[in-house]
């Protein structure tokens, strides 16, 4: 019998050799990802996680663990939710990337981090999982960096602050271990919550310690950047969820979900007001997506019988927003002279709807009407208003920074080429930003659309198991 | 071997813990690290098994190996040709301003290492982590440089791998931790090659003589239509010299 973690992660890695093995068929190895990729996410989603089922003449059985002296690796079904999602977006993605040219080595590491961050939903104990994520980290120093020699700023960022966290995970585990011991003494509960939500602070990176965002997004490929942040922030933030159900006493030693609200606007507010003052492309567009990670943190933080909902349909149309910004940045970026505003006047002329795709996406990273956010902003704004009207008017404020970024980015997209003509962009690039916005636009104004797929996470979330 | 268990060990750790953040020689700061490693897996051996401890010392081993073979890659004649303060590792301070700042270090670590109480940690190990750690941050601090900073993160993971061994001896735990060190030291590496292999900075280039002084801003392309330049944002792994991925 085949466990199923087994099965899913020999499968990515023996696709990840094959990919790099056909990397210079950028074409073949981008519907190659792209097909598996969506081939793993629907099997995921039909196959009984309960019983066996026989896949290529072998018995597989998806929900059974996988145990190798002190760690297991099980499909549960809400890892199994957040599994469909990133294979999901990893489907897409892996499409853009190709006719966005991000890069050929993308698809093998993209699928190693699919592997990885596979493993650190699938991952017991929990206070191994940490070091799963500093090993995607290390991957992702080679995506970001992409061969490029120069500054490493984006790169390094990316890896410093998880490795960091590592440690105070571990040394909580020690204090979660002595708390049974003496059951009179809270201290140990104690100092294990403190060093469990410092080690969150360093893995969710908000602000104060958002400096790799920026750092990323002017240095790695805009839908590389994306993915990353997709699939990393994801990840992260559905392993605090199972921290926070698995330590019941961690809500109380610490006062997380206050910890949370407060991180989260104060990324948002910050993010916002950077968003309105940059003057690059892939800047602007990172800012721009830590507002929006802000803005989760915050729907994460309410929790409650509405927070969660919320924080869910938030990571669904954040993803469309995103994705359709960068792949609207990196066609500007790529067809210009460089991602500064000077640089990319005449870009509307030559990149019609590329530059939509950037502008649209951009609205929705503010909230904007007829952009998939709209909803999922409102409910969450009218969450927060009900703890608090002055934090919702300082997300609203934020959302005009972005808005005035964004703003500024389309303004500089129009006018007369200002240096060398520009090729038109290729038909496939205009029909993918085409399609992205009508998506986008068609969340926007039927929302009830997703109204499937978050009822269908929200329910194996609510009874997420230790 | 057995003679440099114990304060020799903790003493030799913190010296070469100076000489990552301290020096700008490459080969002083890798030999630094080295012998921080070494030191590291004897002071680890008093709490795990030595055989688990000598992973540290093979983990610290492949790490210096990357490291020099990055280093040695960047020392090519037209590298050598810059003047001295274009050369790689690029400082972001001088010398003397991190000996003070490591001086101020030892100055906080006389006063706050009695008051400092770590559980089920020897106070030999306390005076180890808690410098180790400082030198650790400080040179994450100071350093922008990839070698630098990657050697001192390395050395902040030590004095953490001096808690954690300490209190949860798991030999899946050891194997995990200096597996994780490996793939780190290989990302420090990539970045350090990455880092090293910048072009020179605009405006420091000796100027060839007889030539037009360069007009402000970009120079305007050729008439007709610009080819696309396939691979700008391509990941082709060419630092490493190889086969471009």
């Amino acid at each position: 019998m085949i466990a199923g973690p087994v099965l899913l992660l020999g499968l990515l890695l023996v696709a990840a050799v094959a990919l790099y093995v056909l990397r210079r068929f950028e074409s073949l190895a981008a519907i190659l990802a792209s097909g598996l990729s969506a081939v793993i996410a629907v099997a995921l989603w039909r196959l009984p996680l309960t019983v066996p089922t026989i896949l290529a003449g072998r018995p597989v059985h998806l929900g059974r663990p996988f145990t190798w002296e002190d760690i297991s690796l099980q499909v549960s079904p809400a890892s199994r939710a957040l599994l469909v999602f990133l294979f999901a977006t990893a489907a897409v993605t892996f499409i853009l990337a190709w006719r966005t040219y991000q890069g050929r080595t993308f698809y093998p590491f993209g699928m190693l981090l699919l592997a990885i961050w596979g493993a650190v939903v699938m991952l017991q104990p929990l206070t191994y999982t940490p070091m799963a994520i500093v090993l995607a980290a290390v991957l992702s120093v080679f995506l970001i960096q992409a061969g490029k020699p120069g500054e490493t700023h984006g790169a390094w960022r990316q890896l410093l602050y998880p490795t960091l966290a590592v440690p105070l995970f571990l040394i909580a585990s020690w204090y979660i271990d002595q708390a049974p011991l003496n059951p009179d003494d809270q201290d140990p509960y104690r100092i294990a919550g403190w060093l469990l939500i410092a080690g969150f602070v360093l893995l969710l990176q908000p602000a104060p310690l958002h400096v790799a965002f920026p750092a990323v997004a002017s240095q790695a490929p805009p839908v590389v950047a994306a993915f990353l942040w997709t699939g990393g922030q994801s990840v992260t933030l559905f392993l605090l969820q199972r921290f926070l159900v698995t330590y019941p006493w961690l809500s109380e030693a610490v006062d997380s979900a206050s910890w949370l609200l407060w991180l989260g606007v104060l990324t948002a507010v910050l993010a916002g007001a950077l968003t309105s003052t940059q003057r690059r492309l892939g800047r602007m567009v990172g800012y721009a997506a830590l507002y929006d990670y802000g803005i989760l943190i915050v729907a994460l933080g309410l929790r409650g019988t509405a927070g969660l909902p919320t924080a869910i349909w938030l990571l669904l149309t954040r993803t469309f927003s995103l994705l359709t910004m960068a792949t609207g940045a990196a066609a500007v970026r790529h067809y210009m002279a460089s991602d500064q505003f000077d640089h990319i006047r005449g870009a509307a002329s030559r990149l019609p709807w590329a530059v939509i795709a950037l502008i649209a996406g951009g609205f929705g990273m503010a909230g904007l009407p007829l952009t998939a956010q709209l909803s999922s902003r409102w409910a969450l704004l009218q969450l927060v208003a009900e703890n608090d009207r002055r934090w919702a008017l300082l997300l609203i404020l934020g959302a005009f920074g972005v808005l005035i970024g964004v703003v500024r980015a389309g303004q500089a997209c129009f006018g007369e080429l200002k240096f060398s003509p520009v090729e038109r962009a290729p038909r496939a690039l205009t029909l993918i930003a085409f399609l992205l916005v009508a998506a986008g636009v068609l969340l926007g104004l039927f929302p009830q659309l997703l109204t499937g797929p978050v009822a269908a996470v929200i329910l194996p979330l609510s009874i997420l198991e230790p | 071997m057995s003679l440099l268990i114990g304060e020799p060990a903790v003493v030799l750790a913190g010296i070469g813990a100076v000489l990552i953040v301290v020096p700008r020689d490459w080969r002083v700061v890798l030999f630094g690290y080295a012998l921080v490693t070494v030191m590291l897996s004897l002071l680890l051996s008093q709490v795990i098994p030595a055989e688990w401890a000598l992973q540290q010392v093979i983990a610290g081993g492949l790490v210096a190996v990357m490291l020099f073979m990055s280093a040695r890659q960047l020392r090519t004649p037209a590298h050598l040709a810059r003047p001295r303060s274009q050369q790689w590792p690029r400082m972001a301070s001088l010398t003397t301003f991190r000996g003070l700042a490591v001086g101020l270090a030892a100055i906080g670590f006389v006063a706050v290492r009695e008051s400092l109480s770590l559980p089920n940690i020897s106070p030999l190990f306390r005076d180890a982590i808690l410098w180790l750690g400082l030198m650790g941050l400080m040179g994450l601090a100071l350093h922008e440089e990839p070698l630098h900073a990657g050697l001192s993160l390395l050395t902040f993971l030590g004095a953490a791998q001096l808690i954690v061994f300490t209190l949860i001896q798991r030999r899946m735990l050891v194997g995990l931790l200096q597996g994780g060190q490996v793939l780190l030291g290989l990302a420090i590496a990539y970045l350090v090659l990455a880092h090293g292999l910048a072009p020179e900075p605009e405006g420091l280039a000796p100027e060839p003589e007889g030539l037009a002084p360069k007009p402000e801003g970009l120079a305007p392309k050729p008439e007709g239509l610009a080819p696309v330049p396939a691979t700008r944002d391509e990941p082709d792994f060419s630092v490493f010299g190889g086969d471009a991925p």
